[in-house]
């Protein structure tokens, strides 16, 4: 499988969006096919070679070089193949994507796989707010799909999703779950205040403990069986640091809740 | 009707009466002013009915001596500055309209217009108050009410998160609490007026009803009491956790569904806080559960003169009432990547256009260093922090005491302007007409920069 190298060679001085850095928008297609391809630099239409150096014709594996901090939108709608990323990268990576992975070795911005309906994102460092979220007035957010966050993650991971796998290695900020529709979030680290405030259904797990609000129910502490599978799956995709044997065999506390809605979500707090 | 009369008076003094002139101070917006002008003084000298706040408002805002532009510090005529006011905006890549709560419809409409020409990003005031609320309409809607309907009908009011007596002084008694209204015959006698707050203050003695919750617990009580309004299960800790007990929750819940009309007032102690627009979106999420029971409205208290005024503009103009972004020639809504604090923080923005506030006092440190870095254009009746940084900076009419036009009260109940006196400087309006007509001309043939 051949590689394109996208490397940065001019860092850009306003947000670069750049929704068409996916193998699907660069499949076929030249190193100067590649290079005149347009990006929007603020509010002004520049080409993707004004920033990037091209080497190699577009593939689906595609590598990112540089500090990608100010670059909006990669890996946009992407279906297939894979991205990766050596360095930091900026707001909206893999938005709306069905299938093929993105890992970025660094920090990733807000709005990391907002939308998400498949596929998976891996972020070596931390991410910002709303992993893994729906946009301000969309009534669902992913899908389907895995955002695997090894370090910390801010406010509002997973609002309002529907489906699919969110996993935190660091601590997770405020109001995780909020609005969860279904689908399963695991943090490691520790949470912020107001865990699932409004979800309906959906299981958040963390493996330390956490303030509950007024609306969640104690059920019980048990061992639930399918969060071992999970975890086991989160050791073999790099979080064998962070997840022990005692999270594997352990106890957890279930609450019940959020009481105001359906009652059906569960949050899974690890007891001994 | 404007009435005005001009007299002379013992001390041959050029006396001019306003009569229903409108404060643009607060969010009250209150429209029953009389004053009393010194036309030679070119201020204020009398304002009946206005508040303290108001008075200041009035008696403050008098014709200073300073240039209409400076660029770069150094004088300049109005062209000048539009001119290069113009260009700035024209060679930025990222530009942002940050401000316009103090100023008129009229202008901010301009302004939307000037960064929908160059696909800028618009952002107002409310993204730092009521900014989570706007969110929070969006995402749980709103049950709403004017101000008269609640002076005319509410017997239950909550005020959540404010202190009124000192920000809004007049809204107790011109709207809220004091008022007779129509099935309000008795004023304050038939209104249960319930204050929850995280201190005592000085609006705390006129509760018949003060609720001490502990800080940064507001969304809890929301919701504890959301649930207790449905019928649901609460946490046995309440009372440990928010510091609230069970019984000052089931007795206001019962009064929540007792009420004949209730209204539940929210400030910035609730927008502004941990948690921001969720905060929001649990008390209108309250107001809407309570519907289910009686009549129930819940209204933010807004700040600034026509803040209310800049959401509406926005919206009606964007779709979007802040943190609206044009770069690729359509509105796109994102608060957190399109905000001006976000902006300026992450130093993104490579230009600003500052409209009547004051950003460069009052943002987070990072966010002015940027703002220190790029060319601003400064709008302002009254010198500032911002404007004293700004490349070029234009002294503006006072909006309500020199010019007239159009606000918003906090109900979004649009009140006119009665300009007590004329001005030497050009309103905001005029200045930026120049710029958007200017920027234009700029344009014109430039196809490639517009992005649509």
């Amino acid at each position: 499988m051949s590689t394109t190298l996208l490397k940065l060679h001019t860092p850009p001085q306003v947000p670069l969006e750049t929704e068409v850095i996916s193998p699907t928008s660069l499949s076929g297609l030249s190193e100067s096919g590649i290079e005149h391809l347009q990006v929007m630099h603020g509010n002004v239409k520049a080409k993707l070679g004004d920033f990037f150096k091209v080497t190699g014709k577009g593939g689906s594996d595609i590598h990112l070089e540089g500090d990608l901090s100010n670059v909006k939108m990669i890996g946009t709608g992407m279906s297939t193949g894979k991205i990766t990323i050596d360095g930091d990268v900026g707001m909206h990576v893999g938005m709306g994507m069905s299938g093929g992975e993105i890992l970025v070795h660094g920090d990733a911005g807000d709005w990391v796989g907002p939308e998400m309906s498949g596929g998976r994102i891996v972020v070596k460092g931390n991410a910002g707010h709303m992993v893994g979220s729906a946009y301000r007035g969309q009534p669902a957010g992913i899908s389907g799909g895995e955002i695997f966050i090894y370090g910390n993650a801010k406010n509002e991971i997973g609002n309002s999703m529907r489906r699919g796998f969110i996993a935190i290695g660091g601590n997770a900020g405020d109001f995780t779950g909020v609005n969860m529709l279904a689908g399963t979030i695991i943090v490691a680290g520790e949470m912020g205040i107001r865990t699932g405030a409004g979800m309906k259904r959906g299981t958040i797990a963390s493996l330390q403990s956490a303030p509950m609000l007024p609306t969640f129910e104690y059920s019980c502490t048990y061992h639930p069986l399918f969060l071992r599978f999970y975890l086991i799956r989160l050791q073999e995709n790099g979080f064998r640091r962070i997840i022990q044997d005692k999270h594997l065999n352990g106890k957890y506390k279930r609450y019940s809740g959020d009481g105001i809605e359906l009652n059906r979500g569960e949050v899974l707090l690890f007891a001994r | 009707m404007v009435e005005a009369t001009q007299t002379k008076s013992k001390e041959s003094k050029n006396i001019k009466i306003v009569k229903d002139a409108t404060c643009t101070f607060c969010g009250c917006v209150c429209d029953d002013m009389e004053l009393t002008v010194d036309l030679d003084e070119h201020r204020i000298t009398k304002a009946k009915k206005a508040c303290v706040l108001g008075r200041a408002w009035f008696y403050e805002h008098t014709i200073d001596d300073r240039p209409v532009v400076l660029i770069d510090g150094k004088e300049a005529t109005l062209e000048e500055g539009i001119e290069t006011a113009a260009q700035v905006l024209v060679d930025a890549k990222f530009p942002i309209t940050y401000g316009l709560s103090d100023s008129t419809c009229e202008a901010q409409r301009v302004a939307v217009e000037i960064m929908d020409i160059i696909n800028g990003s618009i952002d107002t005031t409310t993204s730092v108050c009521h900014g989570p609320s706007g969110m929070a309409f969006q995402g749980v809607g709103e049950s709403t009410a004017t101000l008269g309907e609640i002076k005319n009908r509410a017997d239950l009011v909550i005020y959540w998160g404010g202190n009124p007596a000192e920000s809004h002084p007049r809204h107790f008694t011109k709207y809220a609490v004091t008022p007779k209204g129509m099935y309000i015959p008795n004023g304050k006698k038939d209104r249960t007026v319930v204050l929850v707050d995280v201190r005592r203050t000085p609006s705390t003695p006129l509760a018949d009803i003060f609720v001490l919750i502990k800080p940064g617990k507001d969304f809890e009580v929301l919701w504890a009491l959301r649930a207790l309004v449905k019928g649901k299960k609460i946490s046995e800790n309440i009372e440990k956790d928010t510091g609230v007990s069970r019984e000052v929750l089931d007795d206001l819940v019962s009064r929540m569904k007792n009420a004949q009309y209730g209204v539940l007032f929210f400030g910035m102690g609730l927008t502004m806080t941990r948690g921001r627009h969720f905060n929001s979106g649990a008390i209108l999420s309250l107001a809407s559960d309570l519907n289910e029971f009686t009549h129930f409205v819940a209204k933010p208290v807004r700040g600034h003169g026509n803040v209310t005024g800049a959401d509406n503009v926005v919206s009606w103009q964007t779709g979007y009432p802040f943190g609206v972004n044009f770069n690729r020639g359509f509105p796109r809504f994102n608060p957190g990547e399109f905000t001006t604090t976000d902006v300026f923080s992450r130093g993104e923005a490579d230009a600003a256009m500052i409209i009547a506030s004051d950003p460069a006092s009052n943002f987070p440190k990072k966010a002015i260093e940027h703002m220190k870095k790029i060319p601003i254009i400064s709008l302002d009746a009254k010198d500032t922090c911002t404007s004293k940084i700004a490349k070029v900076r234009f002294a503006v009419a006072t909006y309500g005491i020199n010019t007239g036009g159009t606000v918003y009260r906090m109900d979004d109940v649009p009140i006119s302007l009665r300009p007590a006196f004329d001005s030497p400087f050009p309103s905001d309006q005029e200045v930026l007409e120049g710029i958007r007509n200017r920027v234009k001309e700029l344009l014109k043939g430039d196809k490639a920069r517009l992005a649509a």
